[in-house]
């Protein structure tokens, strides 16, 4: 149950289309690795590449260091846990969970006893003798993770596998992923489109992106150092504001002036060495990072609030500077309507830069 | 819904009791004319109107099972309290039991002719509907060039009917030596009934999502372990539907078997009417070995009720 798994330079077509590039990847043992991404981008599709239920064009795939690319998919060792459940229709929870171990021979009693205890984890004790058409949703999604569990595999592979619940159970099953995968272990590959999801269970999400791998690392790395345009806009909600600027300087320090608007903020030097002033930058900065004031104070600019999007625990406030709009994140009830005047600044700390080209971002890591 | 109804709604409801009934009756009348028919004594068979209301026998049967001849002369007393119970019922139609020289009884040429049939369109089931499904399967899941037309091909070997074929056939089959044969017949129909087989099988497997076999696969099945553990029992109800349609097929067929068969191999529906043109016909008789031949598919039909409800969607209610 304690297993690296290495993807090396994975390339898949299907047809003339390629849906994997350039994928590389070493999940190390025990791990919980999320794959992020938007719906098409190649998710599922590399899961079921690391399964053996679909092959590759080209590249390894090592699990405990040995290639298995071609190897059968009954013979990787691998437990999968799908998005529509899978579960067998035609046999009860008991049996669905005793499958992959009858597949081993394993003895009776023992058998009986690794289903009884999976069960008893998964609290699903009582629903032995149910067929799966008489569970709920959260049933199901358990069975079917005790399915994948009780084999003790040598990774478990998720695809989406709290997708199809509603809104109050998913967060209740992420919890219990979560309290599963601490008591396990299992090294674990987990799809998800859901970013809260990613954020919460993932000890590195992989950002996916057509087909390419855009940026692995912790969810706080991922989420306060974007390495492109790309997961900058992905994560984070509400979405990270993308403005182009100009970058003049004034006073010992630098000036940004967002495109379309005649005066800047202020940002010390600091915030903007190594960055080139003439190739085209696009700053980037949360709804948390532009700052409102109801009076002028130092270094503001003039703006406009536009639309107010009152959430209860806080508001967004769109402000119109000069001909671009900023998202900014306020208390709630902090501008009373649209139309009014407000003094805007920003937070140099949590400002990122990005080449407006290639769309990478111009600050190091870290 | 035991709410009120207005008066229009349950003379309504009257209506569609009473056509109901009307139609049911109308397709029963012949099935209960054949019925009654076959335990008629022979002289209440040709009455008009009918005889409703009658003593039942079953000389018909004792007469459509064992070989008979026509009454000479009438059996002494002695003989006909001798005779048992069964060879006194065929006495009182006029008629006598042929027996061998040690005194056996024959039997007719019925009874073979009904193994024939139960032979041939079992063991005929059996393959087009083992065949079509793992040929169906092979479409629903793997990818192959040309696949749209394999399937027409297939389905176009149905589109002739028997009678145009039957022929060509005959003579083909007196070369390789097949005529009157049970491979023969069983070859045939399993053929004949293949295309269909595969045809509907592969609806109902298309139905079977196979992430429930790619389960199978991750949790260290091969796949054809997963195929017999996994997707068979899924496919159950459209197995069973398809052998349905393949025996009532194979059990009624006739063109082919008036043709191809004789004496050995043939089969219950060439033969029943063979029986009308001997002599003066004993509709009871026939009516007997109609009401038999009836049997076997409504049995099988009956025990396979529950499949077929679900199955005659053709796997558009699924749960
Ligand atoms: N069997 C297939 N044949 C052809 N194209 C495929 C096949 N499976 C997937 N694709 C294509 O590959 C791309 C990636 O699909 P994949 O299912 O991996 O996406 P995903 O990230 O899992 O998306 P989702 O979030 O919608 O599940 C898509 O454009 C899809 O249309
Ligand atoms: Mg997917």
């Amino acid at each position: 149950m304690t297993t690296e798994i290495q993807l090396r330079n994975l390339q898949k077509w299907f047809g003339s289309n390629q849906v994997i590039k350039d994928f590389d990847l070493t999940i190390a043992a025990h791990e919980f690795i999320v794959m992020l991404g938007q719906s098409g981008c190649g998710k599922t599709t590399t899961l079921r590449a690391i399964a053996g239920l679909e092959s590759i064009d080209e590249g390894d795939i090592l699990i405990e260091g040995e290639p298995v690319q071609h190897l059968k998919c009954s013979d990787r060792d691998i437990a999968m846990v799908f998005q529509s459940f899978s579960l067998y229709p035609h046999m009860t929870v008991y049996e669905n969970i005793a499958f992959p171990l009858r597949a081993t021979r394993m003895a009776k009693t023992e058998l009986d006893a690794a289903v009884r205890e999976i069960a008893r984890v998964l609290q699903i004790s009582d629903l032995l003798d149910k067929k799966p058409s008489a569970l709920s949703g959260g049933d199901m999604q358990r069975v079917a993770i005790g399915r994948a569990l009780v084999r003790q595999p040598k990774a478990m592979l998720m695809d989406e596998p709290i997708g199809a619940l509603d809104a109050k159970l998913r967060e209740q099953m992420r919890a219990e992923i979560k309290r599963l995968h601490i008591k396990q272990g299992s090294t674990t590959v987990y799809v998800t489109h859901d970013q809260v999801e990613a954020m919460s269970l993932a000890d590195r999400i992989v950002i996916m992106h057509d087909g390419k791998l855009q940026q692995v690392g912790p969810p706080e790395e991922v989420y306060l150092h974007p390495a492109n345009l790309f997961v900058a806009q992905f994560v984070g909600s509400p979405v990270m504001n993308i403005a182009d600027i100009d970058i003049g300087s004034a006073g010992g320090g630098a000036e940004i002036r967002l495109a379309g608007s005649d005066k800047g903020f202020a940002f010390g030097e600091g915030a903007l060495s190594g960055i080139s002033r003439d190739a085209p930058v696009a700053l980037g900065i949360r709804p948390e990072a532009v700052l409102l004031s109801q009076s002028n104070a130092k270094g503001h600019l003039p703006a406009v609030t536009t639309n107010i999007e009152p959430l209860g625990s806080h508001d967004i406030v769109d402000v119109k500077i000069g001909d671009q709009t900023l998202r900014a994140r306020t208390e709630s009830g902090f501008v009373g309507g649209e139309g009014q005047e407000v003094w805007v600044n920003l937070d140099p700390e949590q400002a990122h830069f990005f080449d407006r080209e290639s769309g990478l971002s111009l600050r190091k890591a870290g | 819904m035991a709410a009120v109804q207005t008066t229009s709604e349950r003379a309504l409801n009257k209506v569609a009791i009473i056509s109901v009934l009307i139609v049911t009756i109308i397709f029963l009348a012949p099935i209960y004319w054949i019925v009654s028919t076959s335990f008629k004594p022979r002289h209440l068979a040709t009455t008009v109107p009918p005889t409703i209301v009658f003593e039942p026998e079953i000389s018909p049967f004792v007469k459509l099972t064992l070989r008979r001849s026509q009454l000479r002369e009438q059996p002494t007393p002695e003989e006909y309290t001798a005779a048992p119970w069964w060879e006194r019922l065929v006495f009182d139609g006029g008629e006598k039991i042929v027996r061998s020289g040690r005194g056996e009884v024959q039997l007719s040429g019925y009874p073979s002719r009904f193994v024939n049939s139960l032979i041939i369109a079992i063991t005929s089931t059996i393959l087009a509907v083992a065949m079509g499904t793992i040929t169906a399967y092979g479409f629903s899941r793997f990818k192959m060039p040309g696949e749209q037309d394999w399937l027409f091909f297939i389905l176009s070997t149905r589109m002739l009917p028997p009678v145009v074929v039957a022929i060509p056939m005959f003579l083909m089959y007196r070369v390789v030596g097949l005529n009157d044969t049970h491979v023969g017949l069983i070859i045939l129909y399993t053929a004949f009934n293949l295309s269909f087989s595969v045809w509907l099988m592969k609806g109902f497997i298309d139905e079977i999502p196979k992430e429930y076999e790619e389960a199978a696969l991750v949790d260290g099945y091969t796949r054809m372990e997963a195929f017999f553990k996994v997707v068979l029992p899924e496919a159950a109800t459209g197995i069973a539907a398809t052998a349905v349609f393949c025996f009532i097929t194979a059990w009624n067929e006739y063109a082919f078997a008036l043709i191809m068969t004789r004496r050995d191999a043939q089969t219950a529906p060439p033969f029943i009417p063979s029986q009308v043109g001997s002599g003066l016909p004993d509709w009871t008789v026939i009516a007997a070995g109609t009401f038999l031949f009836l049997l076997p598919v409504a049995i099988f039909t009956f025990l396979l009720r529950n499949h077929l409800l679900r199955g005659m969607s053709f796997g558009a209610i699924r749960k």
